[in-house]
């Protein structure tokens, strides 16, 4: 059986540590200034998501600073393509991978999808792993999309690349109009060696970051339309209407804070138990936990039904029992805000 | 307290990367004080090889033991091992050993892989001992002027020299920084996989793994402030009755053989839902039962976490 709705015991007393402070006994301005304090954090609090993706984006532009300051000089020699293309894409790999790893849901998917494939959907639905996994990769490569169009906005990146091209069809692009030592020394140009005129040199370098820059705002203006039509379709194809929605975000938020509250709660209270026999040599009493199966019913990925209208897998194991009913109308969650981020 | 609770949150949900975040980082803060501070290339045709080499692979070398040393399930799994003679189950407990082995090796892999590719992608180390090399600089020097492959080694250290061997130095920092790269990409993917293949293996869900992580570390706590408190009064009452010469009152203090129970490597039976070797022990279901090695137990490699709960636990075991 499952946890029984027992008596909550009293929050954790190490929440409540610090003396309540008596506004009242200190200076007026102090005490604005403490209010004026927790007004501006919860503010920044509220804004999470926003706060998340800009200190995201604020991260890369410096990461990518970094490396263009520091690491990255242009050899000027024929490796410059491969030099430019794995400077250009390696960071975006890795932040790609770094994405799969702090995204729960991925991880959610995953354990222990080997030893019981059936555990994490219901039969005939196998398809929605691939669906889900999808989500995930969508929402992981927001990251690397922000560097590859800032390292293109920066420039160095894909001059030192595109001058280290063998392919003659893109050098008679580049070189149009120039003198023959374009087309021979062109790897040269990013350190400004060439045998051509310092103006021709300058001129044929500004172009190719001229067109890194259209690229890197073309990669902007793209991903942001990209993900607004995303938004937009899943959005549209929701049975579930707005209000819901958003009562659905924060029953999935305020629902994670329980859940890893009384986690807390619950361990602390079974280690004491665990420990005190352990030192004074006692049985222990009977501690009520979760079933097994309990735990791998409420772990299944959520899918919404308009008959029956459960917020989460949680919410849908504590009133239908562990057997799950037929799955016939199912709706998704839509991109932004997902509420299996726990 | 409810934004600190957020930030202890966000430790508790991404304890592991966290962690390798922080190693990352300082691994990459020593290389740099090491490639800026300490590193002189000797710019000589012998020399400059074995030295390149030394501070590549030498310190990530010294990494890799300390990986072994600062993880708590090296120790469980030293400890005792060889005073306690025959050790029951044979060839089952070796086998278990030894995939507990393959694991504390591959967590302890990360910081060395992190400084080699940091080291490679700051390219100093790999330009001194690539221009000593001589198959490298023979194959650099093809086509130039035969007195390219004695300068090359001397290059680093005389930047104002000919501009051809700096455009050779120029070439192997560029050969060292893409070599560096292709090392992180290469070694996250594998992470990952890794990671991934080993949580599909799991016979344990996501809420209960969750669960399991937090009931260790409040374990570790209480088994911790509970031994204090027990070991204060267990010495309390030896001191005063060494000094009042009186016999001491008979203590309930757990036995040799408990402690060692207790102390062994976490194994998984799929049929109790037990959280560790203490949450076994105190339920087992006769008082002189031994919990090691009965029928069913399995080592579980995304179980590893159970031996080492917290990150310094070393310091504190």
């Amino acid at each position: 059986m499952f946890v029984s709705k027992e008596e909550r015991a009293p929050p954790l007393a190490t929440a409540a540590a610090a003396p309540q402070i008596n506004k009242q006994s200190l200076f007026p301005w102090y005490a604005f200034s403490m209010d004026a304090f927790q007004g501006i954090l919860k503010f920044f609090f509220n804004q999470k998501t926003v706060i998340g993706y800009s200190f995201m984006a604020l991260l890369t532009l410096g990461s990518e600073r970094l490396f263009s300051l520091v690491a990255f000089k242009c050899p000027c020699s024929t490796e410059n393509l491969v030099y430019g293309l794995v400077f250009l894409f390696a960071p975006a790999w890795v932040l790609l991978i770094l994405g799969f790893f702090l995204n729960s849901k991925f991880w959610r998917l995953f354990t222990g999808c080997c030893v019981n494939p059936r555990k994490i959907f219901a039969k005939g639905h196998s398809c929605r792993f691939v669906y889900v996994l999808g989500q995930i990769a969508l929402s992981s490569l927001v990251a690397p999309t922000m560097w590859l169009s800032v390292a293109l906005l920066n420039g160095t990146f894909y001059e030192c690349a595109m001058s280290g091209t063998k392919s003659s069809r893109l050098l008679g692009l580049i070189c149009k109009g120039k003198p023959q030592e374009c087309w021979d020394e062109l790897h040269k140009v990013s350190c400004g060696k060439t045998s051509m005129t310092p103006a021709d040199n300058e001129e044929v370098k500004l172009s190719l970051q001229a067109q890194s820059q259209i690229l890197g705002w073309f990669i902007i203006c793209s991903a942001s339309f990209f993900s607004l039509i995303t938004t937009c379709c899943a959005r549209c194809r929701s049975k579930v209407s707005y209000l819901q929605l958003n009562f659905w975000k924060t029953y999935a938020q305020k629902e994670k804070e329980q859940l890893e509250n009384t986690f807390l709660e619950y361990a602390n209270k079974l280690s004491e138990r665990n420990v005190k026999c352990f030192f004074e040599k006692k049985r222990p009493d009977v501690f009520p936990m979760p079933t097994f199966a309990a735990w791998e019913a409420a772990s299944k990925l959520h899918s919404f039904h308009q008959s029956q209208q459960h917020y989460s897998t949680l919410h849908r194991v504590v009133e239908d029992g562990l057997d799950l009913g037929p799955e016939d109308d199912e709706t998704t969650m839509v991109l932004v805000g997902t509420a299996h981020s726990v | 307290m409810d934004k600190f609770r957020a930030v202890l949150d966000l430790h508790l949900k991404h304890h592991s990367t966290l962690g390798y975040g922080l190693v990352t980082l300082l691994t990459a803060g020593g290389e740099r004080v090491f490639s800026t501070a300490v590193f002189q290339c000797p710019c000589s045709a012998t020399w400059n090889l074995p030295y390149g080499l030394v501070f590549l692979l030498v310190p990530a070398l010294a990494l890799f033991l300390l990986g072994y040393v600062l993880n708590a399930r090296t120790w469980r799994l030293l400890t005792g091992c060889c005073a306690r003679g025959a050790r029951s189950g044979g060839c089952g407990a070796a086998r278990r050993a030894v995939l507990v082995f393959a694991q504390l090796s591959a967590t302890a892999a990360v910081a060395p892989l992190t400084w080699v590719s940091v080291a490679l992608l700051g390219g100093a180390f790999y330009e001194c001992a690539a221009s000593g090399s001589g198959p490298l600089a023979r194959r650099l020097c093809r086509g130039r002027d035969p007195s390219c492959e004695a300068r090359l080694p001397l290059a680093p250290c005389s930047p104002a020299q000919a501009a051809d061997v700096q455009d050779l130095l120029k070439e192997l920092k560029a050969q060292s920084q893409v070599l560096g790269w292709i090392l992180i990409a290469v070694v996250i993917i594998f992470l990952l996989i890794f990671t991934s293949v080993s949580r599909c293996l799991s016979p344990v869900s996501f809420l209960q793994l969750k669960f399991w992580k937090i009931y260790l570390e409040q374990e570790q706590q209480i088994l911790k402030s509970q031994a204090t408190e027990h070991a204060t009064e267990l010495a309390k009452e030896n001191i005063k009755c060494f000094f009042e010469c009186t016999h001491p009152k008979q203590y309930n203090t757990p036995s040799v053989k408990d402690w060692q129970q207790i102390s062994s490597l976490y194994t998984f039976n799929p049929k109790d839902q037990y959280y560790s070797m203490l949450h076994k022990y105190v339920n087992r279901k006769e008082k002189s039962q031994s919990i090691r090695s009965n029928e069913g137990d399995v080592v579980i490699p995304i179980l590893g976490f159970v031996d080492t709960p917290g990150m310094n636990t070393a310091a504190e075991l």
